[in-house]
């Protein structure tokens, strides 16, 4: 890794004066003072590595910060500071002679202020992870050979979740490539569910790149992501975790039951992974809503086989596009929302507190007087959800779907 | 008596920091040393390395840290209030500020934030935003009309009629019927005892930090209905934790644990320890212990032991590390040990308390402790002072 660091330091300014250090009065000027000696030491012929002590202090102080108060509220200024915390460390630690090791720390360092943190200096952290994969690749590559132990996607037995049966008369009704116009005055605007067959049959994911086990790990198998521990979000045992992508393959896909359930969940991968969202389209329906395409958020919601997102709502119309692997999807409308026991509490009233395939009818039963919509969201459909309607998803086996919410 | 530090040193508040290409982490002191930057003042201070001489002399004074800077209070004789740390103005950034702060001459106490240093008066409490003479700022003040002569009854950030916040407005009334005798402030809670030994809490309570077995917030005093009955005496906050100790010596705890900071099995610690074991080959015992119990949010008050049978005498919280001195004259801490806080000679943090072996070993007897954010101060006497 001999050439790393003249690649990493091209992607900060040229000069230490070209490199801003712009903060408002909410930002203690001790850390202003560490944030002018980090960028010091960064531009000093001999100290970088001193820098990665400095900024691992910014870091942590600022993760305190982050920490105080509501996220929503925590000022901006503070996420700044944090990712410049996490530029300062990872640039630090590619001087001299790296380690694959500590490549692969530094790019976990860059998502960390990609995951908490606010873009700066031109997405600088998204640039350097761009490098520092480049590096590691070619590492890897060199070593791939040894590497045949590595159980492929075949090798994976089926897990034992039950097939649903799907009752006839309730099914989503499903359609192919609707017209724009036909998929507005029929869905859109009586809010109905449909399931659009032969809208994402183009996308690379399904072509070019067909997504895989071995495909995630080689796009971004070195990157850092939350992942969801436990079978559902409304667990008591239920809790998040940072993993890298393969780290949660590994744990949570190829030796599925040992350590729980994980689920790489409601995640917004593809602003973290640009080469993911290349393989993606937006729906061309979203140009129905009001809002603008940026405003659309898409979210990752990769897992094995029995992974369960209880029944509740969203406050936007959803696109929930099937890559790989079959999900069971229940739906119930907002009329049926007093039959459906939502969640007491502030957090969670968007949640029903039923277990939609396990109802306990003493404690909830009004549940039983629900109507409902179901299907087995195949690879290749997309689900329209209704905004607010009620859904509850399983995977039947490894699955990979990205949702659309848009307005 | 003598004052020792361990933990953050980023900006020289233990001991000035040696500016050498060799240095290593000199930001981090990992085992108790003798705080060198404690005074300027000239005023009998402590320990001359080169002599090996201590002069005995500390025991007048206190002392108050925020992150990046400590104050020692010189409370007999000539009343001054001594800064060590950052200094306050922006035009020589990296240079370590120790010194006298002229305003504080004459002050009963003081309590310095990461903004301002807040010293009371007989008759006054001021807020000064800058502490160097170029740039000293006078950002608050309040007097009364009555000048207080009732002398040590209330510390800061209580003061009559109300208490003292690190951000404008500065004064916060307090009701006169809660008779408060102490306050302890964390990041975005306080927890206040009375003088019938009632501990109550108010602020955020996201992090279970008030106690109230949830983690709703409460924007006045209430009282922590689960410690009714046990009379308690000393009352401390940290970043998201808080302690007390009751009348007979027993620890209690509550708030977050995310680096072990209530003495309650961590999660976070676990995956750490593991991590730090397993060579990533080894993948079998990452699920190991999968089953254990742990604690991630403490919303109710829990009763900490530590492994010896004596009564707590005080308790400190930093921001995410936990200190306590007991009846024998040992000092315990756990929680975040990544700047050396826990003075354990290590970076580890411990969710279980632990002796900090220094003092026992080297015959002292702990007398007081004060955290700061990431460091904690420690006075301690030789034992033969303490019991002849």
């Amino acid at each position: 890794m001999a050439h790393i660091w003249k690649d990493v330091k091209a992607v900060l300014p040229a000069t230490k004066p070209e490199f801003p250090l712009q903060f408002s009065d909410v930002v203690d000027p001790s850390v202003l003072v560490l944030l002018g000696l980090s960028r010091e030491q960064l531009y000093s012929s001999s100290d970088p590595p001193a820098c990665v002590e400095n900024a691992q202090i910014i870091m942590d102080y600022s993760w305190e910060k982050l920490n105080t108060g509501t996220w929503r509220d925590v000022d901006k200024e503070w996420r700044r500071v944090y990712s410049h915390g996490c530029l300062f460390k990872a640039v630090g630690m590619c001087h001299g002679e790296p380690s694959q090791a500590q490549v692969q720390e530094a790019i976990k360092t860059c998502d960390m202020g990609l995951l908490m943190g606010a873009a700066i200096l031109d997405n600088v952290l998204q640039r350097l992870v761009g490098v520092l994969k480049k590096k590691l690749k070619m590492q890897l590559s060199s070593r791939e050979e040894e590497d045949s132990d590595r159980p492929c996607l075949k090798k994976l037995k089926k897990d034992g979740t039950p097939e649903p049966r799907i009752d006839a008369a309730v099914s989503v009704p499903r359609v192919k490539c609707p017209a724009l116009e036909t998929f507005r005055s029929e869905y859109l605007e009586p809010q109905k569910p449909v399931i659009l067959e032969g809208i994402i049959s183009h996308w690379p994911a399904f072509t070019e790149h067909p997504w895989s086990i071995d495909y995630m790990r080689a796009v971004a198998g070195c990157r850092t992501v939350p992942v969801e521990l436990g079978s559902r979000y409304t667990d008591e045992e239920w809790s998040q975790k940072l993993l890298t992508v393969n780290e949660f393959i590994d744990r949570y896909i190829i030796n599925t039951g040992e350590g729980g359930m994980g689920y790489l969940a409601q995640h917004q991968l593809f602003d973290q992974v640009p080469e993911l969202k290349e393989d993606i389209r937006i729906p061309d329906y979203c140009c129905l809503g009001e809002g603008d395409e940026d405003d659309i958020t898409i979210n990752a919601w990769f897992g094995p086989g029995g992974t369960v997102s209880p029944l509740h709502q969203d406050p936007q119309q959803n696109f929930l596009a099937q890559v790989v692997g079959r999900k069971y999807i229940r739906l119930y409308n907002l009329e049926q929302t007093e039959n459906l026991y939502p969640h007491p509490s502030e957090l969670l009233h968007n949640t029903s507190q039923v277990d939609v395939e396990n109802p306990d009818l003493e404690q909830f039963p009004d549940f039983v007087k629900a109507s409902y919509q179901e299907c087995v969201l195949q690879p290749g459909e997309v689900l329209f959800i209704p905004k607010q309607h009620w859904h509850y998803v399983r995977s039947l086996e490894l699955s990979f779907s990205v949702s659309f919410w848009w307005s | 008596m003598k004052w020792f530090g361990f933990g953050f040193n980023g900006f020289g508040q233990i001991f000035p920091r040696v500016k050498s290409e060799n240095s290593g982490d000199s930001s981090k002191v990992l085992s108790p040393a003798a705080v060198l930057s404690l005074c300027s003042c000239g005023e009998k201070t402590s320990f001359s390395p080169k002599t090996k001489k201590t002069e005995p002399e500390d025991q007048n004074i206190r002392i108050t840290a925020a992150w990046s800077r400590k104050a020692a209070i010189h409370i007999h004789g000539g009343k001054h209030v001594c800064v060590s740390g950052l200094r306050g103005d922006s035009e020589q950034q990296d240079e370590e500020f120790r010194g006298l702060v002229v305003e504080s001459e004459g002050c009963e106490d003081a309590l310095i934030t990461e903004r301002y240093l807040i010293l009371r008066f007989a008759d006054r409490v001021e807020c000064w935003s800058q502490l160097t003479p170029a740039g000293k700022a006078l950002a608050w003040s309040r007097v009364w009309d009555s000048p207080d002569n009732t002398g040590d009854t209330v510390t800061l950030p209580l003061v009559p009629g109300g208490y003292i916040e690190s951000k404008p407005p500065f004064f916060r009334p307090l009701s006169t019927e809660l008779c408060a005798v102490s306050l302890a402030l964390g990041t975005e809670h306080a927890v206040l005892l009375t003088t019938s030994g009632t501990v109550y809490t108010w602020g955020s309570g996201s992090h279970g930090q008030l106690g109230q077995g949830s983690v709703v917030s409460e924007d006045e005093p209430r009282a922590v209905e689960a410690l009714w009955g046990v009379p308690m005496n000393h009352v401390s906050a940290g970043g998201w934790h808080s302690a007390c100790i009751s009348a007979g010596g027993d620890l209690y705890i509550w708030g977050w644990n995310e680096s072990g900071q209530i003495g309650l099995p961590s999660k976070g610690l676990n995956d750490e320890s593991q991590k730090g074991q397993s060579t990533g080959k080894d993948k079998q015992t990452m699920n190991k212990g999968e089953d254990d119990i742990f604690i991630s949010i403490q919303a109710f008050p829990a009763l900490v032991d530590v492994p010896e049978m004596c009564e707590i005498r005080q308790v400190s919280c930093g921001s995410r590390h936990t200190a306590a001195t007991t009846s024998t004259g040992n000092l315990y801490t756990w929680g975040w040990g990544h700047y050396g806080q826990l003075g354990h000679g290590s970076k580890c943090s411990s969710d279980q308390p632990k002796a900090v072996e220094y003092f026992s070993k080297n015959g002292m007897f702990v007398e007081d402790v004060v955290c700061g954010l990431w460091n904690t101060f420690v006075s301690a006497v030789p034992k033969e002072h303490r019991f002849s």
